[in-house]
Parts: C-alpha cells; sequence; structure tokens
C-alpha cells in the first residue's frame, strides 16, 4: 500500500452551546438558527484527527469533503487548519432540504469525483440533525464496506482494517479491507488543537466548490426532492416542571428529601 | 474610518484560542486565582501551538503575525484568566525587546525557544524608586575587566520567579547633559548573583508571578548587552507602549467581554417576581452600558494596535486605548457585580475575580495617570 | 376495505438473548396496529441457534415470527444482516419496518434503508399510524431541543428506529404466533461477506442497568472528584439504584463508563426517582430524564435551569447536604 487516500466528510452544524436559543417561528413553523455560531460537527473533528494519524503512520493525503452553503466555507477551512490537505465544498440551491439518504448521494458523488480514495472516514454522529445515518449510507450508495460507532481502528499495509464497533456492553471486534468508510466515535481519540502555523497553512490550501452539474447528479435524486422522508410541523418538548424549592439546613433539607422518597415509594 | 473587520484567519485564530481556553484554562481559572499559582504546562502548550510566539518571525521558529494577532490571543485567555494572560502578555514584552533591538547572535540564541514556549521571557524595569519615574533606578552595571557587574534590586516584576530569559534594565553610566543613562542586559535564569526574591502577594492578575529580582555582583558578558550600551530606557520604555500597554489593552477587553456575558446570562437566568431580572429596565441599563465600555475598549484597543502594526507611531493612541480600557473594565465589573445582588460578592461567580484583575491592570505597564500624561502630552503638543 | 397493513419488527439478540428494546418496540407495534384497526405485527428474528426465543416473541406481542437461523448470523454485522433482511423486506413488502436505536440497530436501520432507496427516521420518540396506512415519525433533533415529525410519504417500507427506555413491552401471556423458519442459504450469500465480526467482547457493567432502576442518582461536572462521586454510588446502593452521569462527568472518567451516560447521545431513563447533584440541566440531559417520576436537584446555583426541570429543587452544596441524606436513608432503613 503506498500512502492512504482519506476523505473525511465533515459537516459545519451550529454551535452546540446556543441549541437552547433556537426557536421556532410561530408563522411559518421554520427553524430560527440565524445568528448561531458555526462549528465542525464535535464528531468530525475526532474522525479528522484518525486521518490525521492514519497518514503519519502511512503517509498519503486527507481530502475533506462536506455539502453545505457557500458560507460554510469558512468553518470548513478550521480543517485544513487542523491538518487536512484541501477540502472539497458540495454547494447547490438544489441540495436544500436533504434527508440523510439524499445527503449521502451527495456526499458519496464528491468522493467518486474525487477518484480514488482508499479510506471514507466520517463524524459517527452529527450535533443537530444527530441521526447517525450518513455513514453507513454513504458506504452503500458507494458501494463498499462501512462500520460505524468505531472506537478503534487499525490498518494494516496491505489495507486490512480491524476495528471495533461500540455496543451496548463491549464490542464488536471485526475484520474487512479497504476500500470502506468508517464512523468514527468520539472515544477513538482526542482531536488535536488547531495551531497557528495550521491557521496560516490552511489560507493556502486548496478548496473547490462544486455543484449540482459538477457532480453529474440528477436534480430528481438530491434536495428536498430526492429524499424519500419529508418534514412535518416542528415543535419544542416541553420539559418544564413547576419545582418546589426546599429549603432549610442540611439536616432539615436531607429530611424533607426521605420524605419524597417514601411519598414516591422508593424508601419504605 | 474603514470598516472594522478582522480577516478570515484572525477570526480563525479567535476561535482556535477560545476552544483552547475553554477546555484548558476555564476549568482551572478559579483555581489559577484562588491559589496563585501559573500553570505552566498550560503555557507550554499554548507554546506548542504557535500562541507565545506569535510575533516572532518565522525565521526565528515564530509566526510572523503582528500585534492585532496577539491582542486577539491575549483577549481570548484573558476571557476566562486575566492573571495567566499576564504571564503571556509579559513573556511577549521580554520577546519584543529582543526582537528589535536584539544583534542577530542574540536572536538566534533566545528567540527559538521563547517562540516555541520551552523558555519563558520577561523585562524588568520597575524599581522600588522608580517605577513611573523610570529615571529613577538605581540598579548599576560597572565594566570590570570586560565583564559587567551588575547591582540592585527590581520590583514588580512579572514572571520573576518563572522567566528563564529576562532582560534587565540597569545604570550604567550618564549622558552628555549628566543625566543617568541606562542599559539593557539580557540575563539567564540560574546566573550567579541573579535570583527572585519575594513574591507579592496581589488581590488581582492572581495566577502570574509577580515580585522582586535581585542583582548581586551578577556577572554579563559583554554579549549580553542588549541593543547598545545607554538605549536602555529608550528601548524599555519603546517596547513598554508597543507590546506592553496594548497587551494590557486587550487583556483589558478580555474581562469586559467576560463581565458581558456574564451578565447577561445571571440576568437571564435569575428570577425575581416571577420573571428573569433581564426583564428589569434598570437591569437592561446595567447590560447596555457594559456593552458600550465593550464595544468602546475594543474599538480603541485594536484601532491602536492596528495603527501600530500598520507600522505608525502612536504612543497616545495606545494610551488612550490602555487607559480607556483598564478603567473601563473596572467600571463593568462593578456594574457586573450590582447587578448581581449578594451574588456578586460570593467567590462561585467569577466576576469579583474579574473586578480584582480589571484593578490590577491599571498600574501595570504604566498608571492612568501616566497614561493620561501621554495623551496629554501628544496633544498639547 | 382498507389493505391490511403490516408492521414489522427487527429482533436484536445478543447471545441468545433478546435486547430489552427489541421488546419495547414489539409493544408499540401492538399499539400501532390497535390504532390502525386492521394491522398486522410481524417479528423477524436473525441469529445462530435462537428458535426458543423466536417462540417467545408472540407472547410480548408478535401475530407472526420470521426466523431465520444460520450460523453466519452468530454475531451481528452489518453486511449479512442487512442482505438477509433486504431480501425478505423485498419478498414480503411490509408497511412499516421498525428497528430498535441500539449500537447494531443503529447502524443496520440506515444500511437497510439505503439498500431499499427508502426513509429512515431517527432515534422516534413517538408514533403514530393512521389508517389509510401513513406512519408519523417524531424525532428529536439538536439535542433534543426540537421535535420533528417525519413522513415517508412515497416509498415503502416506512422506516424508523426507536431509542431504548422509549416505549414499554407488552406481556400477553395466553398469545401464539405463526413462527416461519426462514432458508438462510437463500437469503444469503457468502460471495457479498465482506466483513467478519471475530468476536463480541462483553464489558458486562458493574450494578444495576441505568434503563432498569427505579433509582437514578446522577452527577455532573459538579461533582469535582472521584472521590466525591462514590458518595452517588454509596446513595445509589441504598435503593439497588443505579447512579447516572452528564458527559462532561464521563470525559472526566469519574463514572461507570459511557453506559451510564444519560441524554440526546446516552440512555432515555425513566425511574421513579431521580436524584441530579452538580448537573446544569443542559436541554441534552434532560431529554433523557424527562420521563422520570420525581425529579429532585442539588445545585449551589440558585439560578441553574435545571431547576426549572425539577419537581424539587435544592440550592446547596452536595457536599452538605448528600453525605446528611445518606446517613438519614441509613437510619430510616434500619
Ligand atoms: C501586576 C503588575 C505587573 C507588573 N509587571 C512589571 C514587569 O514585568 N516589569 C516591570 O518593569 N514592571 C512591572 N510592573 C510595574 C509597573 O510598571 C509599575 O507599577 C508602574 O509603572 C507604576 O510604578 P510604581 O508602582 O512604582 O508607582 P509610582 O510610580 O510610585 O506611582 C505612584 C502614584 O503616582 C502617580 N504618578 C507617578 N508619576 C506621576 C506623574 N508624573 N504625574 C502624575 N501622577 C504620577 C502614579 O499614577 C501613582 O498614582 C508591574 C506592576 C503590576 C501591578
Ligand atoms: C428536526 C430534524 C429532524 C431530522 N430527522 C431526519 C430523519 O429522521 N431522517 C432523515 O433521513 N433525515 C432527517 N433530518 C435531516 C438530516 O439531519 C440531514 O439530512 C443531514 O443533512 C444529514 O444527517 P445528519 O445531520 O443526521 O448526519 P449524521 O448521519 O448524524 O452524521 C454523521 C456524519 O456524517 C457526516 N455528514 C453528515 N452530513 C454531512 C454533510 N452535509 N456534509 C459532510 N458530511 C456530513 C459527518 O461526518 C457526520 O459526523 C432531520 C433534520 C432535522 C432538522
Ligand atoms: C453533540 C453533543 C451531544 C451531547 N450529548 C449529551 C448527553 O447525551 N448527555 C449529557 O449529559 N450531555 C451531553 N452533551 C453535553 C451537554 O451539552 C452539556 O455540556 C452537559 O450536559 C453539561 O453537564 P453538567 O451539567 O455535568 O456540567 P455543567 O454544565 O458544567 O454543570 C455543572 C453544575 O454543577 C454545579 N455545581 C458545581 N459544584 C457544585 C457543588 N459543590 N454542589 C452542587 N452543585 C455544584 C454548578 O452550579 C453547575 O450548574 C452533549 C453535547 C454535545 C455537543
Amino acid at each position: 500500500m503506498k500512502g492512504l487516500n482519506i476523505s473525511v466528510l465533515v459537516k459545519p452544524v451550529p454551535d452546540p452551546g446556543c441549541y437552547e436559543s433556537i426557536q421556532i417561528d410561530p408563522q411559518t413553523g421554520i427553524l430560527v438558527r440565524e445568528g448561531l455560531p458555526n462549528i465542525l460537527n464535535p464528531a468530525d473533528k475526532h474522525a479528522l484527527e484518525a486521518a490525521l494519524q492514519l497518514v503519519e503512520q502511512h503517509s498519503g493525503r486527507v481530502v475533506m469533503v462536506s455539502m453545505a452553503p457557500p458560507n460554510a466555507l469558512e468553518t470548513v477551512k478550521e480543517g485544513l487548519a487542523m491538518g487536512a490537505d484541501e477540502a472539497w465544498l458540495l454547494s447547490d440551491r438544489a441540495f436544500a432540504g436533504a434527508d440523510t439518504l439524499a445527503t449521502s448521494r451527495v456526499l458519496a458523488a464528491g468522493i467518486k469525483k474525487l477518484g480514488l480514495c482508499d479510506l471514507v472516514l466520517a463524524g459517527s454522529e452529527s450535533a443537530d440533525g444527530g441521526t447517525a445515518h450518513v455513514p453507513s449510507q454513504v458506504g452503500e450508495i458507494l458501494g463498499i464496506s462501512h462500520l460505524t460507532n468505531v472506537t478503534w481502528l487499525n490498518i494494516d499495509t496491505d489495507a486490512n482494517v480491524r476495528a471495533r464497533m461500540k455496543m451496548e456492553n463491549g464490542y464488536i471486534e471485526v475484520e474487512g479491507a479497504l476500500p470502506m468508510v468508517i464512523g468514527v466515535s468520539r472515544g477513538m481519540n482526542v482531536p488535536r488543537y488547531t495551531s497557528l502555523p495550521g491557521i496560516l497553512a490552511a489560507q493556502d490550501k486548496p478548496v473547490k466548490v462544486l455543484g449540482l452539474n459538477n457532480l453529474g447528479l440528477d436534480p430528481g435524486s438530491v434536495g428536498l426532492a430526492g429524499s424519500p422522508t419529508q418534514p412535518g410541523k416542528l415543535s419544542r418538548p416541553e420539559l418544564k416542571r413547576q419545582g418546589e424549592r426546599l429549603e432549610g439546613e442540611p439536616a432539615e433539607l436531607a429530611k424533607r428529601i426521605v420524605a419524597i422518597m417514601r411519598s414516591s415509594g422508593v424508601l419504605s | 474610518m474603514p470598516e472594522f473587520t478582522f480577516s478570515p484567519a484572525q477570526e480563525m485564530l479567535r476561535k482556535a484560542v477560545r476552544e483552547f481556553v475553554e477546555k484548558e484554562i476555564e476549568p482551572i481559572a478559579h483555581k489559577i486565582d484562588a491559589e496563585n499559582s501559573c500553570p505552566m504546562d498550560v503555557f507550554r502548550k499554548m507554546g506548542a501551538l504557535g500562541f507565545a510566539g506569535v510575533i516572532v518571525p518565522k525565521e526565528y521558529g515564530g509566526a510572523g503575525l503582528g500585534l492585532t494577532e496577539r491582542a486577539i490571543i491575549l483577549e481570548e485567555t484573558a476571557r476566562h484568566a486575566a492573571g495567566f494572560a499576564m504571564t503571556l502578555m509579559t513573556h511577549q514584552l521580554g520577546i519584543e525587546v529582543l526582537l528589535s533591538y536584539g544583534s542577530e547572535e542574540q536572536k538566534r540564541k533566545y528567540l527559538p525557544e521563547l517562540a516555541s514556549g520551552k523558555k519563558l521571557g520577561g523585562l524588568a524595569v520597575t524599581e522600588p524608586s522608580g517605577g513611573s519615574d523610570v529615571g529613577g533606578q538605581q540598579s548599576t552595571g560597572e565594566l570590570k575587566d570586560g565583564k559587567w557587574v551588575l547591582n540592585g534590586r527590581k520590583c514588580f516584576i512579572t514572571n520573576s520567579s518563572e522567566a528563564d530569559v529576562c532582560v534587565v534594565t540597569v545604570r550604567t553610566g550618564e549622558d552628555a547633559k549628566g543625566r543617568p543613562s541606562f542599559s539593557a542586559f539580557i540575563i539567564e535564569k540560574g546566573t550567579p548573583g541573579f535570583a527572585p526574591g519575594r513574591e507579592e502577594d496581589k488581590f488581582g492578575l492572581r495566577g502570574s508571578g509577580t515580585g522582586d529580582l535581585s542583582l548581586n555582583n551578577c556577572q554579563a558578558g559583554e554579549d549580553a548587552v542588549l541593543g547598545g550600551v545607554g538605549n536602555g530606557t529608550k528601548m524599555a520604555l519603546a517596547a513598554i507602549s508597543k507590546v506592553g500597554r496594548t497587551g494590557m489593552s486587550a487583556i483589558s477587553v478580555g474581562i469586559l467581554r467576560g463581565c458581558l456575558e456574564e451578565g447577561v446570562r445571571f440576568a437571564k437566568e435569575r428570577v425575581l417576581y416571577g420573571k428573569p431580572i433581564a426583564k428589569l429596565q434598570a437591569i437592561q441599563l446595567e447590560i447596555a452600558r457594559n456593552r458600550v465600555d465593550y464595544e468602546a475598549a475594543r474599538l480603541l484597543t485594536y484601532y491602536a494596535i492596528g495603527l501600530k502594526d500598520a507600522g505608525g507611531s502612536c504612543d497616545a493612541e495606545i494610551a488612550t486605548a490602555k487607559y480607556f480600557s483598564t478603567e473601563a473594565a473596572v467600571r463593568a465589573a462593578k456594574r457586573t457585580m450590582d447587578l448581581m445582588g449578594g451574588y456578586g460578592v460570593v467567590n462561585d461567580y467569577p466576576v469579583g475575580r474579574y473586578l480584582r484583575d480589571a484593578l490590577a491592570t491599571i498600574p501595570s505597564g504604566g498608571t492612568s495617570h501616566v497614561m493620561q500624561l501621554v495623551i496629554a502630552g501628544q496633544t498639547l503638543a | 376495505m382498507e389493505k391490511k397493513q403490516v408492521i414489522w419488527v427487527i429482533i436484536e439478540q445478543v447471545q441468545g438473548k433478546t435486547a430489552a428494546v427489541s421488546l419495547e418496540v414489539l409493544g408499540k407495534a401492538c399499539q400501532l396496529a390497535a390504532e390502525a384497526a386492521n394491522a398486522q405485527v410481524v417479528a423477524v428474528a436473525l441469529g445462530s441457534a435462537i428458535g426458543p426465543l423466536a417462540q417467545q416473541l408472540p407472547k410480548h406481542g408478535a401475530d407472526k415470527v420470521f426466523l431465520v437461523d444460520d450460523p453466519r448470523l452468530e454475531l451481528y454485522q452489518n453486511d449479512t444482516y442487512s442482505s438477509v433482511l433486504r431480501r425478505l423486506i423485498e419478498r414480503e413488502r411490509p408497511d412499516v419496518v421498525l428497528i430498535g436505536a441500539s449500537a447494531s440497530g443503529e447502524e443496520l436501520a440506515p444500511t437497510l434503508a439505503a439498500q431499499l432507496g427508502t426513509g429512515l427516521a431517527a432515534h422516534c420518540t413517538n408514533l403514530r399510524l393512521a389508517a389509510d396506512g401513513t406512519l408519523t415519525m417524531l424525532v428529536p433533533a439538536f439535542g433534543g431541543q426540537v421535535i420533528g415529525e417525519i413522513f415517508c410519504p412515497v416509498q415503502r417500507p416506512q422506516m424508523a428506529t426507536i431509542k431504548p427506555g422509549v416505549f414499554s413491552p407488552v406481556g400477553l401471556a395466553e398469545r401464539t404466533g405463526e413462527i416461519v423458519q426462514e432458508d438462510g442459504a437463500s437469503l444469503l450469500y457468502d460471495a457479498e461477506i465482506r466483513l467478519r465480526a471475530t468476536r463480541l467482547v462483553v464489558e458486562e457493567p458493574p450494578g444495576m442497568p441505568i434503563e432498569q432502576a427505579d433509582v437514578i442518582v446522577a452527577g455532573g461536572w459538579g461533582i469535582g472528584s472521584r472521590e466525591n462521586w462514590r458518595l452517588l454510588e454509596e446513595l445509589a446502593k441504598e435503593f439497588n439504584g443505579a447512579v447516572g452521569c452528564t458527559r462532561p462527568a464521563l470525559d472526566q472518567g469519574w463514572t461507570g463508563g459511557e453506559h451510564t451516560m444519560i441524554g440526546s447521545s446516552g440512555k432515555t431513563v425513566r425511574p421513579k426517582l431521580y436524584l441530579g447533584a452538580g448537573i446544569s440541566g443542559a436541554a441534552h440531559h434532560m431529554v433523557g430524564i424527562k420521563d422520570s417520576g420525581v425529579i429532585i436537584s442539588v445545585n449551589r446555583d440558585k439560578t441553574a435551569p435545571i431547576f426549572q426541570f425539577s419537581d424539587y429543587c435544592v440550592a446547596a452544596d452536595f457536599r452538605d447536604v448528600l453525605p446528611e441524606l445518606l446517613a438519614q436513608i441509613r437510619r430510616a432503613k434500619h
């Protein structure tokens, strides 16, 4: 194996620290997320870290692929600052409103367009949509094997892959061979911090923006039109409870809690 | 005046530093203050990421960027830990004098390790007899048998016990008019006769060590002289304005942002009369004032620094920014404590620390009086 | 008359034991079948030597069971499981396919949906089936801050995954159902197996699984140290309960592990009583506990958001209150 060509799927998402301020417009029923700062999806930084480590080990090249509106470019460039070599932004009005399958078609088309790619790494889930579908669906559309929720990964010089996939009470060990799509779980590594030299280098790294036509996709297969799922109404779940404040010294507070435990039947 | 925006790379830098600070510094900010301890491991990490050596040219292992980028780093650090930011800020003050006045040999010798944060720097001017009065320094340097012998005591020196490389000014003679003239020396930690003395128990900007340095027949070779004999004061004052005051100004902007953000958070969360106090008009006015102080300080600070980066002479603009920002930080911290009621004085909240830090920024790099004198001097000239 | 709707539930088994989430989803499927009047519930079980397990499924609501028993299916692995299921689905054309959002279900479902070219709703918190066969799927996004309706108007089957702990299983001791043995050889060809699952390593969590505990004592970042964490463990032990955690506490390494994290990317729990300490109340965490019976929270910040989501709010340092509480509980029990 002569170096690894790795694509990393990265999604710019609104900063999870701000999700509490997301509103639904009462008139239109649409999410109001203007003004929320964008970040690279947290799990994708773990995917990128895995890619950078693999390339440090095997040599090769890391290209990020992202489907996002043009204004997300600066966020994607943060991945270049972390160490990726190149970024492809797949951007077209026609991509709007995509569900995971329509998203995966576009991403897969981008990866194909990139040409030879040994390994596709993705985060295991996004912070906003959070379906955790995309890694497997990209794998299916590309017609290559795929695994997600991977906490440990080893690739040898003969392109054999060994991986651990997280399960409820442990993990399953899986073996396969490249090419493969892998959804990286947070547990796999700790992403590096972005360094100042990294930021400077990022400014000159190649960035490509591709649309529907460049990817040779049928408009009916992408965006809302190409999505088998269709969204309905949005709402905000009501979590609030009528909190009663307990006051007093620790001993008194504990006494009240014991009484509540009794009345709720967990203490006799 | 042109539109005031940062470049995409500067924005990216801000985000990167913010992430680092939120993960590595914010969680220990309270501890740094409570224990008055400087987390040198965090400093080294910032060095490895290129943050400590931001203004050092690439050929000496730095990032080769300007004071604007440096101010972004200091502001973000000071947002959660102004005391620790002070360590970084003074490190860069030490770097600045080497950078601007060092010989090629001196730069090659010291800058790479300072830029990467493997070593910590400092600049020692102030003495018991002379802070504002720079000419009042009493420490001396005498040339004996080709060696300089330094004697005296410095005080209020940031990084006094941790600094590996310190630039020290001492009186080395008189000028043509018979006034004392000073020279600067590069002294390394561990040089015989050079030792840190007592550390001040500061009530603000804790987490940066500030203390005495004593010179006791400390010997320095002629290669330790920085920027030529007799140029010490000029160099130190220039560096203190260019890097020291701009740094203090940026640190104050960080404190101001802390006040604004903590005030907003508290006002939204604290419920009185059945609704968040943010709905009370009196509280809204306090928030508005915090916003105005923050915005004004930010504009003055980055404006002055921008002028300096562009190569202008702008001591008065820098003094204006430093004077306004440090005083505004004090006002904003006090205001934020007021809007928090009793919670403001409890150490579970960081705002009391912000007030103490803000107060301590005022003398550092020159007092508000002195800043006003610089401003007035240039205005009346 | 409307066509009879057919709802499939894919049954997950680990080492011959049915996963709790599969039975929960089966319970929900029964409820949907009742809503849509004329629907049939079908369970599909894949594995090796799992006959006894399949026999039990009618008692949990399956009208019919497809059983694919094949040694190659002993361990879950996405290309074997999805190949078998895709062929069955293409042959039988169910209207709805439901899968538990366990670690393996979360991977199997999107794999299958992509193969079938159909839509999949993720981590549903509720489902409704109309008489005309339209499935309304409610999915959380933005860490649980937003719930969206998802439909799959054209493609079939309509597919959804459901998080563990969201629905309740049913027990119908009398119920019997048809068990259909499928032939693994015609549903799975060796040539299409690209991955090999070599072993399952079980790291059995000590103590009561958090989804089953009546009492959960949960801690967050505010607990501050592994030492302090022991206090939570001792409290939980008094009730044979479980200790839960937030993500920051997990990341600190104080907790029992990943399986004790509660929230949008962790467990959904519904204990009779939840006692939280040193937790601020971020939505990511709160969505996981919203169905708890009584919520008591201890936070030294009077304005902590968690108090808005609690039945009882104790604004105090947990280090003062919890040791005292432990002492009083111990006294109360003797
Ligand atoms: C946290 C901290 C860190 C520091 N770090 C360093 C360091 O790393 N290196 C270093 O060399 N020094 C350092 N200093 C010292 C700092 O530069 C001096 O404190 C400052 O210059 C003031 O000097 P002083 O303390 O001697 O006050 P003084 O000069 O004694 O001033 C006393 C008062 O007189 C006023 N005053 C002085 N001159 C005039 C005037 N001409 N007109 C009107 N009013 C006047 C002052 O404003 C002040 O109110 C640090 C100080 C602090 C607080
Ligand atoms: C309220 C709401 C509910 C939704 N529910 C559903 C649903 O039930 N079913 C459904 O099909 N869609 C749903 N969607 C749409 C879905 O979120 C989008 O299709 C999204 O583009 C991709 O899915 P995800 O964010 O869930 O990705 P995930 O599958 O969670 O992401 C996993 C990884 O895939 C990669 N990835 C994902 N998206 C991109 C991208 N755009 N560019 C590059 N890499 C990417 C990243 O590496 C990421 O870490 C929902 C959206 C909203 C707002
Ligand atoms: C994609 C994504 C998914 C996530 N998924 C989850 C998830 O599934 N589950 C989850 O929990 N989080 C999740 N998070 C993290 C979540 O957003 C919050 O950051 C987290 O829930 C906060 O945890 P905490 O309450 O323990 O910490 P903090 O928010 O730091 O709160 C600590 C609290 O402890 C209090 N405290 C401190 N000392 C004491 C004391 N001595 N006595 C009493 N109180 C004290 C403080 O007042 C404070 O309120 C996720 C985040 C992202 C980005």
